[in-house]
């Protein structure tokens, strides 16, 4: 029995009106783009990752004509090295991986028939950020001024000043701010199919694409931050002259590899895997039948996840590593094979029991399998570390990566973009120009990168700006060329086709005759999402539950209303998809545009050496985030309750573990611990390079009284949190306002005592990497226990401001999640910069 | 049209026989190279295979394959079949990353990658060094480690038709164990982007027998012939004796003792020719952008080829 | 609370995080295994060839592995509700996080004797 009448048209219309003004669009030339909804944020964002992806191509098409014919002298040395940087740079960070957060950031609200992502203010910051930091970086080719020291950007060629200019930073700072966006909308992704699945969605009945959604997003959380801990060393070395990746100064260029690899290969899966969830998406489609084999899908994408957190080192194949630890590698590379063919064979199963329907994004789909086949098939043989050892860094290797990317991302994403085009414009692309262009995709990436192979095998290195007529390869590198222009006419094909959509005549719904939630999406798409959020008992509702559409339709499901006037959806929890509460989501606003603007600004003024302006601008950035996390977040509910529906009624407020904002500070702080390792990674390999670490000359500092005694404030200003989080719980505030004054104190202390072992026993960081590491260890620390100290001010503002209270406690709780870690940052540091010395 | 073009390619694969790793000259080349063609038949057969399965499974009636029979299909061949395979050939290529053994009385030459050349250090068991650049020659037959090292960036020594590559990285010392076993002219070149010149990299490989191989060693400990003239003034006095040592001894640039033996200029990207060593010396940047050595392009062009032809002849 | 009394794996709440258990045991190997063979090298230029450290390290892991993927085994028996098990009840659900640990325990395994064969090919630090 419903609460709400929806046999009553009158009132669904009155409903109708309501949640149409709640989540009316922000017109006007200006304030249109403080739009933070998830529908027209995600299709900015995936225009953006569409446009750098022709621009990048377009480097690829000047690079293969340079590449022509032997002895070329089209472009320069110079130029040709900003081209392949930037090339890479640009189809890695600001293609693959953020075009699959723009795709997801579309679809997820739909495929969990949510209204929006939990925090959709988070995904326009990220877009903005993305935004800013990808025009820096590409721009700076018309400058001149592009990296130039490859994707991978190895130390010393790029660390020293005399041999590398600005472009090495601007890569540096300018995708480390990129970085930070992907990291952000991670947290969004994971929260989001944690905790915004519809009311019966349990884990089981998933969408694949969200189980694909998950993996991918965990992966960014631990592949990442080690680049960003490389990308710190790398600037300090830069800017500051610590001498990391320094040899003669006891740095070591390896630390560099493994940090960036570690991050490089899981990168690889980050940008396939969502592809793949693409095909599991589609295929059922086509097949008109339940995808056979769901647990091994799972099975596949989590397999997969993780062993591709032990592949790193076969990009280091050939640096003289151990043969022992190149081999663990080659094993690990061989079994991710595994789970990669349970995929294709779950797929290919599923067609066999189905009927299958022909289509253009099924065209798509078979023809990327297809070439991703012979990708995987070449990274098994490269996966051998003695055919590696001629292979590597040779065009052999240009070959198979292209294989596996255009197999595994580019061409998967064309299938999805006919098979969801009409989602997201209610139109239809045309099957004609669709096909059409997959042939010359298809036709094209086989005649410009199976020659590679051979030129590579007949000793043709990467990254050369030229070759001798007398190798004998001007044949292959003109097919390759030609093959390229091929590639390039289909694009151009489906750009037109995309061009000419806006003329074209509506779709009818559901055009596929698809099973998943996304495909309740009406033509004329309304921008609150869905109309009332569904109760979910199949895989493939729309397939299998009866009246199911009709009943979305006229709002006889969950929140069909929105009374009070606010952009609303239900949080689940996260097995079962219990209906825990219902979240206020953040609306239009400047907030996310300025902040981006701000951050950015300290990135970039810190690559023109603007040292004081980039501080007023972190300053801003502090000042932004905090008014942000004020008027937005953890706001108290006019009332405690409502009804969603169907007799249910839900809280409007939340703290702990059951609340998303929890989950956001949970999952940052992984990312952060995982960047700290990084760091930590550094010191002690630093000590397996060393006969003598610490080198006996510098064995005083940091001592071990000062360590000791940051690690006691350091736990002091936790342990108070975590009393004052208890005590008030338990109603007794004015207590708990003292300890969280005491915590602010001892982590004010631990600044102090953080630095002063580096500090008063002298050590000099320029000197050698150990005072380097040890320093950048304590400023890491103590950084983030003057976070703590804001953090912990903020909650007491909060506090006296009447804006929390011992049952209204997010804040409390979300700043003791970021207190665990901070004890777990202060042990392991002060523990070894204090301590390792005295056993090393 | 695919398949003309890989036929077409492989005609083509058969023009290059000194920087090729499907033309070996070496024992590890050799066997990389039968590793290589084993790998590439199972790819084709695995390939082939994924290809026929698909087309039965498109073209499959609906319903001829139930649940029960699909997780069949997909445990044995999505799953135990490619672990068989892999850990078949995880058995097999293994034990071949073994280096080849080693024994202290073998030749050891120490090359070190510079921006943009190569610096040859021979080390003979109980003999002094002897010094050479872009240049590197091996007798065929025995055993020869190369130790690795830079000292500016990261370089990579590759010579494909004698061994896989191993990187040259500033703070360490790698080593390659190789065996050559046919005697010829081949080319090694930079595998690791170094900068600039990096396509510009590149150096002789030259395979002997044995015999004569000992007698370039010895012939090359004596001192060079000395011939005076107005290039040997012009060397000095243009201060090119500062880099370039011109008996066997250490300099910043390249060592140019025996120049007029080697068969390439500029690490192995110009034919030697008077007329390009002295258009070298005037604009080094024209054929090597990057290169350290600075340009004498205020020299009139008689004296670059004085130099030029002097050197030639120096020591030959 | 069922008022029969259920064996202790029977008991075992399956969630998100006993999924990951397999993996994350192959993860722990993983890293084992190279720091140790890393360090070893690093540090005194050589290893035994079958040294205690690493054959317990993997037995332990193999150990872990296989009983994760016994319970597992048991749990995706659990009776109730018709195949195929695809809907959205509590044992379906059960069903499907134990299959698919038990699935992730069978990778885990061989991925884990993948990482202890080089040790078998390759005896030094070379």
């Amino acid at each position: 029995m419903s609460l709400y009448d929806q046999d009553d048209v009158a009132l669904r219309e009155a409903q109708e009106a309501r949640l149409r003004k709640v989540w009316e669009p922000p017109k006007g030339l200006f304030l249109r783009w403080t739009d933070t909804n998830n529908n027209r944020v995600g299709v900015w964002y995936v225009l953006t990752a569409f446009g750098f992806m022709l621009f990048a191509g377009v480097l690829a098409l000047i690079m293969r004509m340079q590449l022509a014919v032997p002895d070329n002298d089209l472009v320069d040395a110079g130029t040709f090295n900003q081209l392949f940087t930037l090339h890479g740079s640009v189809m890695m960070f600001l293609f693959a991986v953020p075009m699959f957060e723009a795709v997801s950031i579309i679809l997820l609200p739909q495929l969990l028939g949510a209204r929006d992502l939990p925090f959709p203010r988070l995904s326009a910051f990220g877009y903005w950020s993305f935004l800013i930091g990808g025009v820096f970086v590409s721009g700076s080719i018309f400058f001149d001024a592009a990296p130039d020291g490859g994707w991978f950007m190895y130390p010393p060629l790029t660390t020293r000043t005399d041999l590398s200019g600005l472009g090495a930073d601007i890569w540096m700072l300018g995708l480390s701010f990129i970085e930070v966006s992907s990291v952000a909308a991670a947290v969004e992704l994971i929260v989001g199919v944690l905790k915004c699945r519809p009311p019966g969605m349990r884990l089981n009945l998933m969408p694949l694409y969200a189980w694909y959604i998950l993996v991918v997003a965990v992966m960014i959380l631990f592949a990442f931050p080690p680049l960003i801990a490389g990308d710190v060393l790398f600037e300090m070395e830069r800017l500051l002259d610590w001498p990391f990746f320094d040899a003669q100064r006891g740095g070591d260029p390896l630390l560099w590899q493994h940090l960036f690899w570690i991050f490089g290969h899981p990168e690889v899966y980050i940008v396939f895997l969502p592809s793949i969830a693409l095909f599991a998406m589609l295929v059922p489609t086509f097949a008109r039948r339940h995808l056979l084999g769901y647990p091994w899908i799972v099975l596949a994408a989590v397999g997969t996840a993780f062993l591709s957190f032990g592949l790193w080192v076969h990009h280091m194949f050939a640096t003289g590593l151990p043969k022992i630890s190149l081999a663990f590698f080659s094993a690990a590379s061989e079994a991710v094979a595994i789970p990669t063919a349970v995929q294709i064979f779950v797929f290919i199963v599923t067609l066999w029991a189905g009927r299958v329907v022909w289509s253009t994004p099924l065209l798509y789909a078979t023809g990327s399998l297809a070439i991703f086949v012979i990708g995987g098939l070449t990274g098994v043989m490269v996966a051998v570390a003695p055919f590696d050892w001629q292979a590597h860094d040779t065009y052999f290797v240009v070959a198979h990566l292209h294989y596996v990317l255009i197999g595994g991302t580019l061409m998967p994403l064309f299938a999805g973009l006919y098979y969801y085009w009409p989602l997201i414009t209610g139109k239809k692309l045309s099957d004609r120009l669709g096909r059409t262009a997959f042939w010359l995709i298809f036709v094209g990436a086989n005649l410009c990168f199976f020659p590679m192979h051979l030129s590579g095998l007949e000793g043709m290195p990467r990254r050369v700006f030229t070759y001798p007529e007398e190798l004998g390869l001007g044949g292959l590198n003109l097919a390759s060329t030609i093959g390229s222009f091929v590639i390039a006419a289909g694009v151009a094909v489906i750009v037109l086709d995309l061009c000419r959509s806006p003329w074209r005549q509506k779709a009818p719904r559901n055009p596929w005759a698809a099973g998943t939630l996304e495909w309740l999406a009406h033509p004329d798409d309304e921008d609150w999402g869905i109309r009332s959020i569904p109760l979910i008992e199949s895989r493939y509702p729309i397939w299998d539950q009866e009246d199911f559409v009709r009943k979305v339709d006229e709002g006889r499901y969950f929140l069909p209303d929105a009374e009070e006037g606010r952009r609303e959806t239900i949080v689940t929890s996260v097995l079962d998809a219990r209906p825990v509460s219902v979240i206020r989501l953040g609306g239009p606003s400047w907030l996310p545009i300025l902040t981006a603007v701000a951050l950015g600004g300290v990135f970039i003024l810190t690559t023109y050496h603007f040292y004081w302006a980039a501080l007023v601008s972190g300053m801003l950035t502090l000042a932004l985030v905090l008014a942000w996390l004020w008027t937005g977040t953890a706001e108290i509910p006019e009332k405690p309750c409502k009804p969603i529906g169907h007799g249910i009624e839900l809280p409007l407020y939340i703290s702990g573990d059951a609340a998303p904002g929890w989950w956001a500070m949970f999952i940052t702080m992984m990312a952060d611990a995982t960047a700290f390792s990084g760091l930590v990674f550094g010191y002690y390999f630093f000590w397996t390079r060393h006969a003598d670490f610490p080198p006996m000359a510098m064995a005083d500092g940091p001592g071990v009284l000062w360590p000791m005694a940051a690690l006691a404030v350091g736990l002091a200003s936790w342990l108070a949190t975590v009393g004052a989080r208890k005590i008030h719980a338990r109603g007794k505030i004015g207590l708990a306002r003292v300890l969280v004054l005491l915590g602010i104190a001892a982590s004010l202390a631990g600044i102090y005592a953080g630095l002063a072992g580096p500090w008063l026993s002298g050590m000099d960081p320029q000197a050698h990497s150990y005072p380097a590491i040890v320093w950048t260890l304590a400023i890491w620390t103590t950084a983030h226990c003057g976070v703590a100290a804001i953090m912990l001010a903020y909650v007491l503002a909060r506090s006296l401001a009447g804006k929390m209270t011992p049952q209204h406690d997010a804040d409390i709780r979300n700043v003791t999640v970021y207190m665990h870690f901070l004890a777990l940052t202060v042990a392991v540091t002060y523990l070894t910069i204090g301590l390792f010395p005295e056993f090393a | 049209m695919r398949k003309s073009i890989i036929v077409g390619a492989l005609l083509l694969a058969g023009c290059n026989s000194h920087q090729s790793a499907l033309a070996p000259f070496g024992l590890e080349a050799r066997s990389t190279l039968t590793m290589t063609t084993v790998l590439v038949i199972g790819a084709v057969v695995i390939a082939l295979g994924v290809a026929l399965v698909f087309v039965l499974a498109v073209r499959a009636p609906e319903g001829r394959l139930d649940h029960a029979g699909g997780m069949r299909m997909v445990l044995w061949l999505g799953a135990i079949v490619p672990t068989v395979v892999l850990t078949a050939l995880l058995v097999w290529a293994l034990p071949a990353m073994r280096p080849l053994p080693d024994a202290v009385q073998n030749l050891r030459v120490h090359v070190e990658g510079e921006q943009f050349w190569w610096r040859v250090r021979y080390k003979p068991q109980g003999q002094p060094p002897l010094i050479s650049a872009n240049e590197v020659r091996i007798p065929v037959g025995r055993t020869v480690v190369f130790e690795l090292t830079a000292t500016d960036v990261i370089h990579s020594f590759w010579i494909p038709g004698l061994a896989g590559k191993m990187d040259m990285i500033p703070g360490r010392t790698n080593r390659l164990v190789v065996k050559a076993d046919k005697a010829g002219t081949y080319r090694g070149i930079c595998a690791e982007f170094c900068g600039l010149s990096h396509a510009l990299m590149a150096f002789d490989v030259i395979a002997m027998e044995p015999a004569a191989f000992d007698a370039w060693l010895a012939a090359s400990r004596e001192p060079p012939m000395r011939t005076e003239g107005r290039g040997a003034a012009l060397f000095e006095a243009s201060g090119c004796n500062a880099c370039h040592s011109l008996n066997g001894g250490e300099g910043i640039g390249p060592d140019l003792t025996r120049f007029g033996e080697r068969r390439t200029l500029g690490a192995g990207i110009l034919p030697p020719t008077v007329a390009n060593t002295a258009a070298f010396i005037r604009d080094p940047h024209k054929s090597k952008p990057g290169a350290r050595m600075p340009a004498y392009a205020a020299m009139p062009e008689a004296d670059a080829l004085a130099i030029a032809r002097w050197l030639k002849e120096h020591g030959r | 609370m069922m008022g029969e009394r259920r064996k202790w794996h029977e008991r075992l709440k399956v969630t998100l995080w006993t999924l990951i258990v397999p993996p994350t045991v192959w993860a722990g190997h993983f890293l084992f295994s190279y720091l140790w063979a890393a360090i070893s090298c690093a540090k005194d230029g050589r290893f035994a060839k079958f040294p205690m450290l690493f054959t317990v390290g993997t037995v332990i892991a193999l150990g872990l592995i296989v009983l994760s993927g016994w319970v597992a085994w048991k749990q995706q028996r659990t009776v109730g509700d018709p195949p195929p098990h695809e809907q959205g009840t509590e044992v379906d659900r059960l069903r499907f996080l134990a299959k698919s640990t038990l699935l992730l325990a069978g990778l885990s395994f061989v991925s884990v004797l993948f990482s202890a064969l080089p040790v078998v090919f390759i005896g030094d630090c070379r």
